[in-house]
This record gives C-alpha cells, structure tokens and sequence, in this order.
C-alpha cells in the first residue's frame, strides 16, 4: 500500500527519477481501477461539460429552436444577432467594466494582505502566532450575520462605494493557510542566509521569498479573481445604484427575475419574458474571461497547491 | 497561554451579545405613537384635497426602495423622474434592487433600520413578518392626510377588503393599491377552430368543460384534450373558486371561511375541495387531461398545444398574444381563445380580492418635519387620478394623446406591448412609464384602456359573476404568529402531495378519512383554533 501512494504521489510530481512501470502498476487490480476511474472520470467531464457547451450553442440559436427544445450541442438557426443586441447594451459593458474594476482592485488587496498575514505566520519564532491564528480560523466557523455585518459596512461608510466590495473577506482563511504552509516549506537557511547578507525583514519577503513563490502566487491570484468575479451577494447587498452593479447582479436580475416572473404567474400578468438566448449570450460573455485566463495560469495551480501540502 | 485568549475572546463574543440585545430591546420599546402633527409640516400643502395637485411649497427628497425589472432596468433620464420632480417639487431618491432578490433586500434594509422613507411593491401579507419590529408605520393611523386614498376607499366600497389588512392591534401597515373591479385574468383557452369542428358550444360551466374535452377526445382518440401549464396551479385556482374552495395558487393559507357556519375550516378537508378534487380526478382518469399537467414545465405544454396535441390550456391575456397565436399559427386555420370562466357548483362567482402590491412607509418618516408633505406626495402619486393615468400612460402630448371622447392612444413613435410595434421607443424602457413601482390599480377605464377589444369582451363577461364574500379578519399575534408558521407548510406539503396523488389515482379516493386523519395528526385542528380564536378576539375588540 505504502508504495503504491508513493508511487502514485510521484506520478502526480512528475518526478522522473522513480522507475515508470513497477509490478504493481501492472496489476490486475490497478488496471480495472484506472478503467474505472477513467470511465467515472469521463462522466464526470460530460456532466460538467454538457451544460457549458449547449449554453454556447444557445447562444448561438435563434429563440423557435430553444423554445422547442431543440437545440443540444449544435446551434439550430444560426444567428449573431443577439451578440449584436446584447453587446449594444449599454448597461451590460457598464456593469462589465464595474466586474473588471472590482475584481482588479479586489484581488490586488487580497494577495497584499494574504501574503503579508501568511508570512507572519510562517515564523514559528513569533511571539502570539497561535492567538493570530486563531483570529482567522475563528472567522471560518463564526461570523457576526448578515445584518450585523450589513449595520457595520453601512456604519462605515462604505455602501454604494467600490470598498464595500474589496474590503470585507479580502483575507480567505483557507487561502491563507495554503500560503503559510507554503512559506513554512521554504528552507529557513536561506532566509539566514540573506540575513547575514544585509537584508532586513521586508528586503527578504520582496526580494527572495516572493520571487520563489510565483507559483503560489499565481494560484492564489486564480483562486481570488475567479472568486471575485463571480461574487455577487456583496454587491447585492451593499450596492443601490444600478450604475454601480456588477455584471453578476445583472445577470442574476435577468435570469432569476425572469424566471421567477413567469413562475409566479399570478402576480406579473404584463411580465416579459427575456428570451432565453439573451440568457445564453449574456452567461457566455460573462464567463469568457475566466474560461480565457484559466488554461494560462492553471499550469501554476497543481504544483502551486500541491508545494504547500508536504513537509520536506 | 492558549485557555487564555480563549477566555478573553469569548467574554467579548458574549459582551456584545448582550449590548446588541439590550439595543434591540430599546428599540421595540419606543414603536407606536400619538398622531400629533405639529412641527412635522414643512414644504406640506395647507389646502390639499381630492382632485388636487400635490406640489410641495419647498423642495422635498423622498428616499424610495425601487424594484428594478431586468427588461425596463431604471435609467436617470427618464421622463417620468424629471416630470414626478416638476409637477410636485419632490425627487424621489431610489434604492435600486434587482427583482430577482428584492424580498431579502428588502428585509435586510428594514431589519437593519436603514430602510428607505418608501417601500415599494408590498404585497398585502408581506408586511406581517415586519409588523412587531416597529420599523413600519402604522398607516391606518394617518389616512386622513391622504384624500384620495380615502376618497378612493369609500367610492369604491373597499373598507371590507382594507379591514382584512388589519393586525392584532386593529391598525394596516400596508398601502394596498386598489382595483374598481376584480379582475380575473386567468381561465381555460381553448383551440376554437377544433370546438366550431366538432359543432361544439363553448362551455359555461365545468360539466360542460367535461362534455367537451370527452367530445374532443372522441375525435382525437391519442390526444389529451387539456395539458395544462404553470403545473396546474392555475386551473385548480379558478375552478376552486367556483367550487367554493381555494386550491393551487389560491391555495396560500390553509383555513378558509365558512359563510353559513361563520368560522374558519381546514381547507384541504372540506366537502368542497373533494368535490374538486373528485372532478379532476375524472378528467385525469379518463384522459381527457394529461398527468403530465402537474409536473411538466409550461414550455412543454405550450409545445403540445402548438402542436396540436392539446386542445386546451390556461390562460392569461398576454399568454394567448405572446405564447399560443403565434407558436400555434404552424397549424393551418387553428384559432385560440380564451373562454369566460366556467360556473361551477357554488354557481357563477368568482373569489377575489380588489388588492394589489402596495407600499409601505418606514416608520422613520414621522420623525421628520417633512412628514406630512410625504403623505400627502404618496397620496397624489400613488392614489390620485390624475397620477394613475401619468403612471401609465406618461405625458400627454409627449407620449400619448387623447382625443374628445377621451380614449387614448400612444404616439407613433411610442411602442408598448402590443401597440405600434417596431416603434423606436418604448413606453417602459425609454421613458419609464407602467412601471411595477407606480402604475397597479385604479379604475377600471384605466385599467382597460391599454386591453385588446377581444379581452375587454372577456371582461364583460367577467363583470356580471357573482363576487364571494371576503373573509373576516382574524389577525394573529406574534405568538400565534410563530405557532402558526410551524404548522402552516407541513400540512400545505401534505395537502399539496396528496391533492396530485388523489387526482392522478396514485392515492384512492375511498382513503379520505384517512388523510382527514393524517392532517389532524398534523395539527389541522389546532390550526383551525388558533384563527377561529383571533377571529373572535378581533371580533370582540373592533366590533
């Protein structure tokens, strides 16, 4: 048992030196459970797939087609003309724009105090870590409720401004004890090492830790900006201005109203019904960016998560 | 080291428990308060009175929760802000939030005492949750600021329906918007050109629907004449009326009132929704309705009956314009129309309410010297004639006309529903008139005046139906309240499951008394107590 992880933990390291094929990899058993995982895998990939790829092909159709339940994975009734209409909305870049400015701002804040708070609490040397430590787990299990929290950023100030957005959970506890294991895996020789070279504290964060950690880095710049980006109950809750929305909440207000208007039934007689290729085009639009980037820095994300999780 | 924080951290978890509770406390204590108005009419009008124009003597900002539709999303420019400001010197300051969401924002910002002066779009009902927290004015205490609310009430003798808003403490915290009339949109389309085939008549009353989809089914052996959408929550709302019951979307509480016996009864158990129940489980058992009706998605049934696989569906005014003539045109010489209501065994009636989505008003305002300028800004926008038809129709001259006889007609260049299609602006969108926000209600010309000839001849119809009597008031209090909420949706679940089990023949209809059982092992009877004993309460109280 003991060598087949091992083996496998290498496998996933890419490490070359451990000889590829051993008698275990060639067992009966191994192979019926690579057969396996790989059909489970597989299915794994049509279910999530599936949806993406026939919003795409929505986007792409004319609404008889949708309406009728006829369109899969092929668009039906080719047209560009709703990107055409949706792009001509002056409402839906406005709300873009506000997502890239929030996201942007956003996730620099979170990697400055991620990385900064992480440090700290990489050096087992300082004095109340353990009580620093406790502050952020704290926060994954207990937080004050919703109108508290909505009584608090109101009392500061900060509805209807972009800080209501970047400021609070700018530090995720989980990311942040992904880093510090992170930084706890640095040899602290080397950190000595500058010491006696002259360098202060803040000299070794910029100038030799930060520049071993891009991987990292880059994963905890994925984790945030995906996060951010799709986050839209801060700005549902701290934004009034529909000049201020994020293009999440008017995404939401046009699926959900929609749906909910049609639903109801009773209540909005003179409710109508945004087409459902409107829908399609507008969710592809929203999630290019994410789906443009992912693929660039995904490369960092296993060796960045993974660096972090054994202790050499 | 560690016990140590720990300690210290949870004495100031525990601390603020305490401050915040004592806060809360305080709070609920000040609610309620006289109805003396000195100091609290700056910029108000001395001389307003019905058929008045509301102009406030100095300018005046109103803060307003405004729910923003995805299809007319708000934009500042309308011309509807910038007349509002000029007809009353008032600028309404909107709290934009997305429909989607509006409900929890909406008790977000009130929970938090940050709630806007007003809260649009309220449905009678939804204000209870808010009623004991005190951040909602009691408005019943200051109607008389508001003349053509009052003026409105008493022409159209809606006093009845106003009492069943009451609370526990005899006051309504809710603006309703108003309705001459009770409109019935809903009610069973079917395809004419099938029925004028078969040499059928239109059906008047249920056993007449029966005949025909029976008629239909002979002559289409594979079909099922009736798929219904909206899972049938729809068709068991309007047939429930006629048979003296409330069933799916009417289904909202589960007690109904008892004329004869003058007490509340436990809905899903009476005589009248068997008998309903009876009937469709009829209609199911012999075909002529496709189980399918309860569980299928209205795109699916509107694509059998585009087909032509159903002859019959509900139907709204707009569903006929907008999902069946043109879905159903695939079909040479296929015609669709809305018949009027079919009578049913309670005879020709309908239930219903003249109420609508109303506002309420945080009870912040009073506080301000503005207070009185406020009511009286509410009263002309939201109850005055003359807004009702700004609302709706927006600026004369600018978006409409009018001519001598007094219909109107949008300009050329204004589109709006079914009107001057391909016009380059929109009544809703461009200029932010029939808003949900301010445009419900009113009279009844004016709700018409935007109908197709072929709905107002539905409404005829409708008109002559004999209208239920409303229900008594029997507000709880907040205890009951809570009690009540525990009780109220496991058996609306129970009735709801068994209801589609009994009328798709999974459940027998010989094991009644057995479900009758099961909702008193629920807490049916209790319930029925609970609003039979603040029937009587209020009733001892207010007479």
């Amino acid at each position: 048992m003991v060598t087949t992880d091992t083996t496998l933990l290498a496998d996933r390291l890419d490490k070359p030196s451990r000889p590829r094929h051993t008698s275990l990899d060639d067992s009966r058993g191994y192979r019926i459970f690579r057969v396996v995982n790989a059909v489970l895998l597989l299915g794994v990939v049509v279910v999530t797939l599936y949806p993406f790829v026939n919003i795409v092909a929505q986007s792409f159709s004319s609404e008889v087609y949708i309406r009728t339940g006829q369109v899969n994975l092929v668009p039906r009734g080719f047209n560009l003309d709703t990107y055409k209409l949706v792009a001509s909305d002056p409402a839906f870049w406005n709300s873009y724009l506000n997502t890239v400015i929030y996201t942007v701002t956003a996730t620099a804040i979170s990697i400055v105090l991620t990385t900064v708070y992480a440090y700290v609490l990489s050096k087992h040397r300082l004095k109340g870590r353990g009580l620093l430590v406790g502050i952020a787990v704290f926060t994954m299990f207990f937080n004050g409720g919703l109108i508290p929290n909505y009584v608090l950023v109101n009392g500061l100030g900060m509805t209807n401004t972009i800080w209501a957005i970047v400021l609070p959970n700018a530090i995720s506890v989980f990311n942040l004890l992904v880093m510090k294991a992170f930084f706890e895996s640095l040899p602290a020789e080397l950190e000595e090492a500058a010491a006696i070279d002259g360098l202060n504290t803040y000299g070794i964060l910029l100038r030799i830790v930060l520049p071993l950690s891009k991987a990292v880095l880059a994963t905890m710049i994925l984790f945030y900006a995906v996060a951010n980006w799709n986050s839209w109950f801060q700005a549902f809750l701290y934004l009034d201005r529909s000049d201020l929305f994020p293009v999440t909440v008017y995404l939401r207000n046009m699926i959900a109203g929609a749906t909910s208007a049609t639903s109801v039934g009773a209540v909005e007689t003179n409710a109508v019904a945004i087409s459902a290729n409107i829908k399609a085009v507008t969710m592809v639009l929203t999630v290019l960016p994410i789906v443009a980037v992912y693929p660039f820095i995904q490369r960092y994300f296993v060796s960045g998560v993974m660096l972090g999780a054994v202790k050499q | 080291m560690r016990t140590k924080w720990k300690r210290t951290l949870l004495t100031a978890v525990a601390g603020s428990l305490v401050v915040s509770l004592a806060a809360c406390s305080e709070e609920g204590a000040d609610a309620g308060g006289g109805v003396n108005l000195d100091g609290k009419k700056t910029a108000s009008m001395a001389d307003y009175k019905t058929g008045a124009q509301f102009k406030a003597t100095e300018p005046l900002d109103v803060s307003l929760l405004y729910l923003d539709q995805s299809h007319y999303p708000i934009k500042d420019d309308w011309l509807l802000w910038k007349e509002i400001t000029q007809r009353t010197n008032v600028t309404i300051k909107p709290t934009v939030v997305p429909y989607s969401d509006y409900d929890q924002k909406r008790g977000l910002l009130i929970s938090s005492g940050d709630a806007p002066t007003i809260i649009s779009k309220t449905y009678p009902g939804q204000e209870e949750q808010f009623v004991s927290s005190g951040a909602i004015l009691p408005v019943s205490d200051y109607i008389d600021l508001m003349p053509h609310f009052k003026d409105k009430v008493e022409k159209w003798k809606l006093q009845p329906e106003l009492n069943t808003l009451r609370q526990e403490d005899g006051k309504f915290y809710v603006l309703p918007g108003m309705h001459e009339k009770i409109w019935q949109d809903y009610t069973l389309a079917f395809r004419t050109d099938e029925l004028k085939r078969l040499n059928l008549q239109t059906p008047k009353n249920w056993d007449e629907v029966y005949t025909v989809l029976k008629a239909i089914k002979a002559a289409n052996p594979d079909s099922y004449p009736l798929s219904d959408r909206f899972e049938a929550k729809s068709i068991l709302n309007y047939a429930g009326q006629t048979f003296g019951t409330q069933a799916g979307w009417g289904y909202v509480k589960n007690t109904i009132w008892n004329e004869s016996a003058q007490k509340y009864e436990f809905t899903g158990a009476t005589p009248e929704y068997k008998q309903l129940i009876e009937y469709f489980h009829k209609l199911v058992s012999e075909g002529l309705m496709d189980p399918e009706s309860f569980t299928q998605k209205d795109d699916a049934a509107i694509q059998k009956f585009a087909s032509g696989k159903s002859f019959a569906i509900s139907s709204n005014a707009q569903n006929i314009i907008n999902d069946y003539r043109p879905n159903v045109s695939k079909i040479p010489g296929a015609t669709v129309a809305k018949i009027p209501l079919p009578a049913g065994p309670k005879g020709d009636v309908i239930r219903g309410t003249r109420l609508e989505s109303g506002l309420m008003v945080s009870a912040k305002a009073v506080e301000s010297d503005k207070f009185v300028a406020t009511m009286q800004f509410i009263d002309w926008l939201w109850y005055s004639d003359e807004a009702q038809e700004f609302t709706k129709w927006g600026v004369k001259g600018t978006t409409y006309d009018k001519d001598a006889s007094g219909k109107r007609a949008l300009k050329p260049e204004v589109a709006f529903g079914g009107m001057n299609v391909g016009a380059p602006k929109n009544l809703q969108r461009d200029f932010g008139f029939q808003g949900g926000v301010f445009y419900y209600g009113g009279a009844n010309e004016l709700l018409q005046s935007m109908f197709t000839e072929e709905e107002i001849a539905f409404q005829k119809t409708m008109a002559d139906k004999k209208v239920v009597p409303l229900p008594p008031p029997a507000p709880l209090n907040e205890e009951e309240r809570e009690r009540a909420a525990l009780m109220e949706s496991p058996l609306k679940d129970l009735v709801t499951q068994s209801t589609l089990q009994f009328i798709l023949g999974q459940r027998d209809l010989s094991t009644w008394d057995a479900y009758v059982k099961e909702l008193e092992a629920k807490g049916s009877n209790d319930l029925v107590e609970l609003v039979n004993g603040a029937h009587k309460r209020y009733k001892e109280k207010n007479g």
